[in-house]
């Protein structure tokens, strides 16, 4: 049985560990920065990431090990329970104003959320695989959406906007990989920005001319091609008006939601002082544990959601950049691993993963950097947080086995 | 199992990698514009200062009476405040700010408690500082660190009024009530909610929006001028309200009730308006601003006489006799006595093995349903009571809003209660009760329960003849109320019936007539007996004169008789709103 372990992991694809280790070798660097300086003693941010290396480890391995024939034949099952344990923290206490967090009574919660990422990839994965689909039928393409849907609207009701975005990306793609027709993928994204495009006329003119040159140019039936458009337009019509029987404050709650910025105490400081710390880091940075902005405490939250700020000030732009590249080089291997694959279940999944890793890499540098509102999203083996590093690790455990090149 | 085989082009990978790829160039695009092209202003920012974003209150609303006279206006008081993440030695700064204002170091540290945040944001210390107190505080900065004051608006009373019930109060939020108030979480803690009253009803218009105001501070905590790229948000002033109050009314009403239980109202039936609305004992509007002592607190909790209860809206109390004419119009109505048709009246009535006794202990006489309204004589009911059905009675005293809530812009409201069969049964069981029950009923007493706003709305129907609009405090249009189908002859004969109660000199209204010439005034005394004492003595009535119409409602817990006692308080308020001496005072 070890034998065929270790026969299992000799042929894993290692490299990708070399590229963790760095990243890891960053974020624990940057948090022992912040818990020196400010002297926290143990259990501090950087104590407790690195006791939750161990259980990640163990998992990762796990990950590696486990017969994909098994992960095959129970992946349904895992999901039933995935969508209950997402509604689990409903009936626990508000942890931040959120129902995230399962209290099991150990010290710290548990996010059954980030387990769920990669369960919705998985069962993705299997039912693209399993049913020789017609992807060039629209119809097709909608299952796979309500796989990833159920989940994401119960997280969305946590609230966690930026965890749902992230279980929903996955989609996109792997329909891309098994052939679904772009104009279809069209069709599903283009209700949202009929909608978003709604506020203002000029945008909505401008998008109802695009809705009218993709259409004609995907050349539908008469009828579904004018159904469809008008559909949008309605949409993008009776949302304004929708949206006026809202009542004041539950308008501003929903728009803070989406765009946190409204709330300029909150999360439009966070920015100032992000953008701040980033910027005074220059090409070089501070040096280690010199970071102005950090070691005063005006970074909020900067071990786990800005821990990007606290690099870019005290590294400067040379060390986001080689983080940068080290993401960028893991995610096409990744897909690289993909496309290799010996069966289309590894290889959607190992897509589907990518783009969980992506998703998360965009989301958390551009909030840093002030290009979109902000959204609690953590950065991959950066980060402090240890439900996210513990599935992050659990991701790789995956890669590893199903990019794994089968020799037999 | 694994079976369909991963048949995938080569330019599908290329197009992924390179998207990926292309994401990954605009960050590091953006992190390279961020900390190389703007490297130099970001680092004027943060090496020299640092940002600080305070709230600024917003001005509440005013609230205004209908001449547009000021009832609730903002004064300016300034509050002091720490900001944790700079101040250093609590303690010693907690020591010096109590040297220069006076206030126990204890409270300081209390309030910190309440209202702290988190470590940016400035937490309230104390508030209502004057400005003496300021600049002590001011010469004594050099040992503060992390302190800052700033302005507070804070309410402030007409000083010719108390209308405490109406106006209400606002209470601070902090940690415990947040908790409580989920539903509108933008609050934040130290802010002022509207919590009773016309405060708390018309929050959402009274509030405005906070501004925010945006310092550069330097590396010792003191303020250096606004960011460059932030300008400051104003806040946005809340909305006044204009209520349909009259200040001068109110006053002459406050002042008859200063040394007496309960409640006057006074309105215009042609809107619903409501002109005066005082509800004794009360406490001083000014009770709940700035921090208010224990001492006060529990001299207000204590009191025996309840003054923080609103009775006129959640008072309960038997209506008595005001409530005749609702019986008056359900027999004329269902044609059950004719008006020629009399009671001897000898002063009490034999009903089996009871004896229900008038008023009057020499009896009226004999007596039709006229005389038994101008009179009150109660044994006419005794008799009369006995054709009618008691769910017939809870219909026709609904149809006069008995038993109903008025929806009055006020946030709570008790419904009081008008028995029916099914509540007799309920309450005494199936045969627990006789007709006996009804007798009492006739005179508005026994199960019946009525506020005296629904006893408001009831006097509006009967001065319109049912063309009445829903009673409110703040000015609005609204719909007219349904007026119960009743005979015009039937209208006719019951305005008749009050009128003459005060016109008739031995009418039991007629101490309530100001003899003003061309004044029309019809009205309706009660005295309600309760248990808890003397009788609750009632008086309702209308006046009219030159095409202006008002409506007064007077109770007087534990008075004695209606018609001595509530009566001519009516008078010296139509002497004041229709004598020769005042001005022109209705406007439409």
């Amino acid at each position: 049985m070890f034998a065929e372990f270790w026969y299992k992991i000799k042929n894993s694809p290692l490299s990708l560990l070399l590229v963790v280790g760095l990243l890891l070798l960053i974020g624990l660097v940057t948090l022992y920065s912040i818990a020196q300086v400010q002297a926290q003693t143990p259990p501090n941010a950087f104590s407790k990431q690195m006791i939750f290396l161990i259980p990640a480890t163990i998992l990762m391995i796990f990950m590696t090990l486990v017969s994909k024939g098994l992960v095959h034949k129970y992946i349904y099952l895992g999901y039933g329970f995935i969508v209950l344990a997402v509604f689990i923290p409903f009936f626990g206490e508000k942890v931040a104003g959120t129902y995230r967090w399962i209290n099991l009574g150990l010290p710290f919660g548990l996010q059954p959320s980030e387990i769920a990422k990669w369960v919705i990839v998985i069962t993705l994965a299997r039912y693209l695989s399993d049913h020789n689909l017609q992807m060039n039928n629209f119809a097709s393409n909608l299952v796979p959406f309500a796989i990833a849907i159920l989940p994401t609207f119960i997280v969305l009701n946590q609230p966690d906007l930026g965890t749902a975005f992230v279980m929903m990306t996955p989609v996109i793609p792997m329909l891309f990989w098994v052939g679904a027709r772009p104009y279809h993928l069209f069709l599903i994204v283009a209700p949202l920005f009929s909608i978003l495009a709604a506020s203002n006329e000029f945008t909505f003119t401008i998008w109802a001319a695009i809705l009218a040159i993709v259409i004609y140019m995907a050349k539908p039936q008469l009828w579904h091609g004018v159904g469809i458009y008008f559909g949008n337009i309605f949409l993008g019509l009776i949302f304004p008006l929708m949206w006026n029987t809202l009542r004041p404050f539950q308008q501003k709650r929903v728009l803070t939601l989406i765009n946190p910025d409204l709330d300029p105490l909150g999360a439009g400081y966070q920015i100032i002082q992000s953008k701040t710390a980033l910027g005074s880091g220059g090409l070089f940075g501070k040096g280690w544990g010199q970071g102005t902005q950090t070691h005063l405490k005006f970074l909020p939250v900067q071990e786990s959601d800005f821990i990007v700020s606290v690099i870019g000030e005290e590294f400067g732009f040379v060390m986001l950049f080689i983080m940068l590249v080290l993401f960028s080089w893991l995610i096409v291997k990744i897909i690289k691993l993909g496309l290799n694959a010996s069966d289309r279940f590894s290889g959607l999944i190992l897509i589907g993963i990518s783009t969980i890793f992506m998703a998360h890499i965009f989301v958390n540098c551009a909030m840093t950097a002030g290009m979109i509102p902000v959204k609690g999203l953590p950065l991959p083996f950066v980060s402090y947080g240890g439900s996210f590093l513990l599935s992050s690790f659990m991701m790789i455990g995956l890669v590893l086995n199903f990019g794994r090149e089968e020799l037999d | 199992m694994l079976k369909s085989a991963n048949t995938v082009s080569k330019s599908k990978f290329w197009f992924l990698a390179g998207f990926v790829i292309f994401v990954h160039l605009v960050l590091a695009y953006r992190f390279f514009q961020l900390q190389v092209l703007d490297h130099n202003e970001y680092s004027r920012r943060a090496e020299n200062n640092r940002i600080r974003a305070t709230s600024i209150p917003a001005p509440r609303g005013l609230i205004l009476d209908r001449h547009g006279e000021i009832i609730v206006d903002n004064y300016p008081t300034y509050i002091v405040s720490a900001i944790g993440a700079e101040i250093v030695e609590k303690e010693k700064n907690y020591k010096v700010i109590s040297a220069a204002t006076g206030i126990d170091t204890a409270i300081l540290k209390q309030n910190y408690k309440n209202y702290y945040r988190n470590r940016f944001l400035p937490t309230r210390l104390a508030k209502d500082l004057t400005i003496g107190q300021l600049s002590r505080l001011e010469e004594a900065k050099d040992e503060l660190t992390g302190i800052v004051y700033s302005q507070f608006p804070e309410r402030i009373f007409n000083s010719k009024i108390r209308a405490s019930h109406v106006l209400g109060y606002l209470k601070e939020i902090d940690q415990g009530m947040m908790v409580d108030m989920d539903e509108q979480s933008d609050y934040q803690y130290g802010d002022l909610v509207g919590w009773s009253g016309l405060e708390r009803q018309y929050e959402s218009q009274l509030r405005g929006e906070k501004g925010v105001a945006y310092y550069q501070v330097d590396a010792f905590g003191r303020e250096a001028g606004p960011v460059e790229g932030h300008d400051n948000i104003l806040p946005n002033p809340g909305n006044d309200i204009h209520t349909t109050l009259d200040v001068s009314i109110q006053a002459l009403l406050e002042n008859e009730f200063n040394d007496k239980k309960g409640t006057a109202i006074v309105s215009n039936p042609r809107t619903g308006g409501i002109l005066a609305y005082v509800s004794a004992p009360d406490y001083k509007p000014d009770l709940f601003t700035g921090m208010i002592s224990s001492k006060d607190w529990k001299t207000v909790i204590a009191d025996s006489n309840r003054p923080l209860l609103n009775r006129v809206t959640n008072g309960t109390y038997p209506p008595g006799s005001i409530y005749k004419m609702v019986v008056g119009v359900e027999l004329l109505e269902k044609q059950l006595v004719t008006t020629d048709w009399s009671v001897f009246c000898t002063g009490e009535y034999e009903f089996y093995d009871r004896t229900f006794r008038c008023w009057n202990e020499n009896g009226h006489g004999k007596i039709n349903l006229e005389q038994a309204i101008v009179q009150s004589c109660d044994v006419y009911f005794y008799q009369a009571i006995q054709n009618v059905d008691i769910n017939d009675l809870a219909i026709r005293s609904k149809q006069f809003l008995h038993g109903l809530i008025t929806a009055i812009d006020l946030p709570t409201e008790m419904k009081g209660r008008v028995p029916d069969r099914q509540f007799m049964n309920k309450l005494h069981g199936r045969y627990g009760w006789s007709k006996g029950a009804m007798l009492n009923l006739s005179i508005g007493q026994g199960e019946i329960l009525v506020t005296p706003l629904q006893m408001v709305a009831y006097t509006n129907l009967l001065a319109t003849r049912g063309k009445t609009y829903p009673l409110h405090l703040v000015q609005s249009q609204n719909e007219m109320i349904d007026a119960p189908a009743i005979r015009s002859r039937t209208w006719n004969r019951i305005q008749d019936y009050m009128e003459l109660t005060i016109t008739q000199s031995n009418g039991t209204g007629r101490w309530s007539n100001p003899k003003i010439p061309g004044l029309r005034i019809g009205g309706k005394t009660g005295t309600a007996e309760n248990p808890h004492g003397e009788p609750h003595a009632w008086f309702i009535a209308y006046g009219e004169k030159d095409d202006e119409m008002i409506t007064i409602t007077i109770l007087i817990e534990n008075g004695g008789s209606g018609g001595e006692v509530a009566a001519p308080i009516a008078k010296r308020m139509f002497q004041h709103y229709y004598g020769p001496k005042t001005t022109k005072l209705v406007s439409k």
